[in-house]
Protein backbone atom coordinates (compact mmCIF):
# COMPACT_ATOMS: atom_id res chain seq x y z
CA UNK A 1 0.00 0.00 0.00
CA UNK A 2 1.34 3.68 -0.64
CA UNK A 3 3.25 5.09 2.40
CA UNK A 4 1.12 7.39 3.43
CA UNK A 5 -1.48 4.49 4.11
CA UNK A 6 1.52 2.64 5.57
CA UNK A 7 2.12 5.69 7.69
CA UNK A 8 -1.85 5.72 8.64
CA UNK A 9 -1.59 2.44 10.09
CA UNK A 10 1.72 3.25 11.74
CA UNK A 11 -0.24 6.11 13.63
CA UNK A 12 -3.06 3.95 14.58
CA UNK A 13 -0.88 1.49 16.03
CA UNK A 14 -2.31 -1.37 14.07
CA UNK A 15 1.36 -3.41 13.87
CA UNK A 16 -0.08 -7.39 12.77
CA UNK A 17 -3.35 -8.64 11.59
CA UNK A 18 -6.32 -8.74 14.05
CA UNK A 19 -4.48 -6.07 16.25
CA UNK A 20 -7.02 -3.95 18.29
CA UNK A 21 -6.12 -0.15 19.70
CA UNK A 22 -9.17 2.08 21.07
CA UNK A 23 -9.35 6.18 20.34
CA UNK A 24 -12.04 8.40 21.62
CA UNK A 25 -14.47 9.54 19.20
CA UNK A 26 -13.10 12.37 17.53
CA UNK A 27 -13.01 13.57 13.88
CA UNK A 28 -9.87 13.17 13.64
CA UNK A 29 -9.78 9.45 14.35
CA UNK A 30 -12.30 9.20 12.33
CA UNK A 31 -10.46 10.71 9.40
CA UNK A 32 -7.57 8.70 9.95
CA UNK A 33 -10.27 5.55 10.16
CA UNK A 34 -11.90 6.46 6.70
CA UNK A 35 -8.39 6.69 4.94
CA UNK A 36 -7.79 2.93 5.63
CA UNK A 37 -11.44 1.89 5.54
CA UNK A 38 -10.89 -0.94 3.48
CA UNK A 39 -7.86 -2.46 5.92
CA UNK A 40 -9.73 -2.58 9.37
CA UNK A 41 -12.56 -3.00 11.19
CA UNK A 42 -14.46 -0.48 13.60
CA UNK A 43 -16.46 -1.05 16.61
CA UNK A 44 -17.88 1.33 19.19
CA UNK A 45 -17.40 0.67 22.41
CA UNK A 46 -17.93 2.05 26.19
CA UNK A 47 -14.40 1.66 27.43
CA UNK A 48 -10.99 0.74 26.42
CA UNK A 49 -9.85 -2.89 27.04
CA UNK A 50 -6.39 -3.08 28.56
CA UNK A 51 -3.45 -5.36 27.11
CA UNK A 52 -4.37 -8.01 30.17
CA UNK A 53 -8.35 -7.69 29.18
CA UNK A 54 -7.84 -8.46 25.55
CA UNK A 55 -5.83 -11.52 25.81
CA UNK A 56 -8.46 -13.26 28.07
CA UNK A 57 -10.65 -12.47 25.88
CA UNK A 58 -9.40 -14.52 23.36
CA UNK A 59 -7.94 -17.53 26.06
CA UNK A 60 -10.70 -20.47 25.39
CA UNK A 61 -12.57 -21.74 28.53
CA UNK A 62 -10.07 -24.10 30.47
CA UNK A 63 -12.12 -26.79 30.46
CA UNK A 64 -11.32 -28.08 34.44
CA UNK A 65 -11.29 -26.43 37.66
CA UNK A 66 -8.76 -26.78 40.56
CA UNK A 67 -10.65 -28.60 43.57
CA UNK A 68 -7.74 -28.70 46.03
CA UNK A 69 -3.94 -27.47 45.49
CA UNK A 70 -1.04 -29.61 45.77
CA UNK A 71 1.59 -28.67 48.52
CA UNK A 72 4.90 -28.20 46.57
CA UNK B 1 15.14 -22.75 -18.10
CA UNK B 2 14.66 -21.53 -21.65
CA UNK B 3 15.26 -17.84 -21.54
CA UNK B 4 12.21 -16.08 -19.44
CA UNK B 5 9.70 -18.25 -19.97
CA UNK B 6 8.65 -21.18 -17.88
CA UNK B 7 8.37 -24.33 -18.91
CA UNK B 8 4.59 -24.95 -19.98
CA UNK B 9 2.51 -27.71 -20.74
CA UNK B 10 2.18 -26.89 -23.88
CA UNK B 11 4.86 -28.90 -25.30
CA UNK B 12 7.40 -26.89 -23.95
CA UNK B 13 6.57 -24.44 -26.31
CA UNK B 14 3.50 -22.43 -25.43
CA UNK B 15 2.76 -20.27 -22.70
CA UNK B 16 -0.38 -21.56 -20.16
CA UNK B 17 -0.81 -18.11 -17.97
CA UNK B 18 -4.67 -18.46 -18.46
CA UNK B 19 -6.98 -16.58 -15.63
CA UNK B 20 -10.45 -16.54 -16.85
CA UNK B 21 -11.86 -12.77 -17.82
CA UNK B 22 -14.29 -13.10 -15.54
CA UNK B 23 -14.49 -13.84 -11.53
CA UNK B 24 -16.19 -16.79 -10.32
CA UNK B 25 -18.66 -17.11 -7.98
CA UNK B 26 -16.99 -17.36 -4.79
CA UNK B 27 -14.96 -14.27 -6.11
CA UNK B 28 -17.79 -12.29 -6.73
CA UNK B 29 -19.52 -12.93 -3.30
CA UNK B 30 -15.90 -12.08 -1.65
CA UNK B 31 -16.08 -8.75 -3.23
CA UNK B 32 -19.66 -8.08 -2.45
CA UNK B 33 -18.99 -9.05 1.00
CA UNK B 34 -15.66 -6.42 1.20
CA UNK B 35 -17.90 -3.85 -0.01
CA UNK B 36 -20.52 -4.38 2.73
CA UNK B 37 -18.07 -4.37 5.21
CA UNK B 38 -16.87 -1.02 3.95
CA UNK B 39 -20.31 0.21 4.30
CA UNK B 40 -20.90 -0.65 7.54
CA UNK B 41 -18.00 0.45 8.43
CA UNK B 42 -18.42 4.12 7.19
CA UNK B 43 -21.95 3.83 9.04
CA UNK B 44 -20.79 2.94 12.40
CA UNK B 45 -18.32 5.65 12.23
CA UNK B 46 -21.13 8.13 11.18
CA UNK B 47 -23.55 6.86 13.93
CA UNK B 48 -20.56 6.96 16.83
CA UNK B 49 -19.79 10.88 15.85
CA UNK B 50 -23.73 11.52 15.77
CA UNK B 51 -23.95 10.26 18.98
CA UNK B 52 -21.07 11.81 20.42
CA UNK B 53 -21.52 15.47 20.08
CA UNK B 54 -23.06 15.86 16.70
CA UNK B 55 -19.64 15.83 14.82
CA UNK B 56 -19.02 15.26 11.29
CA UNK B 57 -15.96 15.03 9.26
CA UNK B 58 -15.20 15.89 5.30
CA UNK B 59 -13.93 12.51 4.73
CA UNK B 60 -17.63 10.88 5.84
CA UNK B 61 -19.70 13.35 4.20
CA UNK B 62 -17.33 13.17 1.19
CA UNK B 63 -18.04 8.96 0.81
CA UNK B 64 -21.88 9.60 1.73
CA UNK B 65 -22.54 12.03 -1.23
CA UNK B 66 -20.41 10.49 -3.72
CA UNK B 67 -19.97 6.57 -3.17
CA UNK B 68 -22.96 4.55 -3.62
CA UNK B 69 -23.55 1.25 -1.22
CA UNK B 70 -23.28 -2.40 -2.39
CA UNK B 71 -27.06 -3.05 -2.08
CA UNK B 72 -27.87 -0.12 -4.99
CA UNK B 73 -24.48 -1.16 -6.93
CA UNK B 74 -25.39 -2.67 -10.54
CA UNK B 75 -23.08 -6.08 -10.70
CA UNK B 76 -21.57 -4.69 -14.28
CA UNK B 77 -20.26 -2.08 -11.05
CA UNK B 78 -19.18 -4.43 -8.44
CA UNK B 79 -17.19 -6.78 -10.61
CA UNK B 80 -16.01 -4.67 -13.55
CA UNK B 81 -14.07 -1.28 -13.95
CA UNK B 82 -13.79 1.45 -16.69
CA UNK B 83 -11.25 1.20 -19.33
CA UNK B 84 -10.93 3.21 -22.49
CA UNK B 85 -8.82 0.80 -24.20
CA UNK B 86 -10.81 -2.70 -24.02
CA UNK B 87 -13.13 -3.51 -26.39
CA UNK B 88 -16.72 -2.72 -24.49
CA UNK B 89 -14.75 -0.11 -22.42
CA UNK B 90 -14.82 -2.69 -19.58
CA UNK B 91 -12.59 -4.70 -18.01
CA UNK B 92 -12.73 -7.23 -15.24
CA UNK B 93 -12.15 -5.18 -11.54
CA UNK B 94 -9.41 -8.04 -10.61
CA UNK B 95 -7.14 -6.59 -13.48
CA UNK B 96 -6.77 -3.23 -11.15
CA UNK B 97 -3.44 -3.36 -8.51
CA UNK B 98 -4.24 -4.02 -5.13
CA UNK B 99 -8.35 -4.12 -5.78
CA UNK B 100 -9.16 -5.93 -2.85
CA UNK B 101 -7.80 -2.91 -0.79
CA UNK B 102 -9.05 -0.53 -2.96
CA UNK B 103 -12.85 0.81 -3.03
CA UNK B 104 -13.54 1.52 -6.90
CA UNK B 105 -16.86 2.13 -7.31
CA UNK B 106 -17.58 4.76 -9.40
CA UNK B 107 -17.27 4.81 -13.32
CA UNK B 108 -18.10 7.45 -16.79
CA UNK B 109 -21.85 7.70 -16.69
CA UNK B 110 -22.68 5.70 -19.48
CA UNK B 111 -19.85 3.29 -20.00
Amino acid sequence: MPKRTQGVLKALGLRHRMTTVFYPVTPEVAGQIMRVKELVSVEEVDRPLSKEELKAERRPDPGFWLEKAAPR
Amino acid sequence: MFGAFRPTNSLGGGLLWKIPWRLSKFQKARQRKRLRAVDVLVATVDKALQRNGGMTTRAVERWKEEMPIEQVMVPKDKYTIFDRKEKGYRKSIRKLPKWTRVSQRLNPPGY
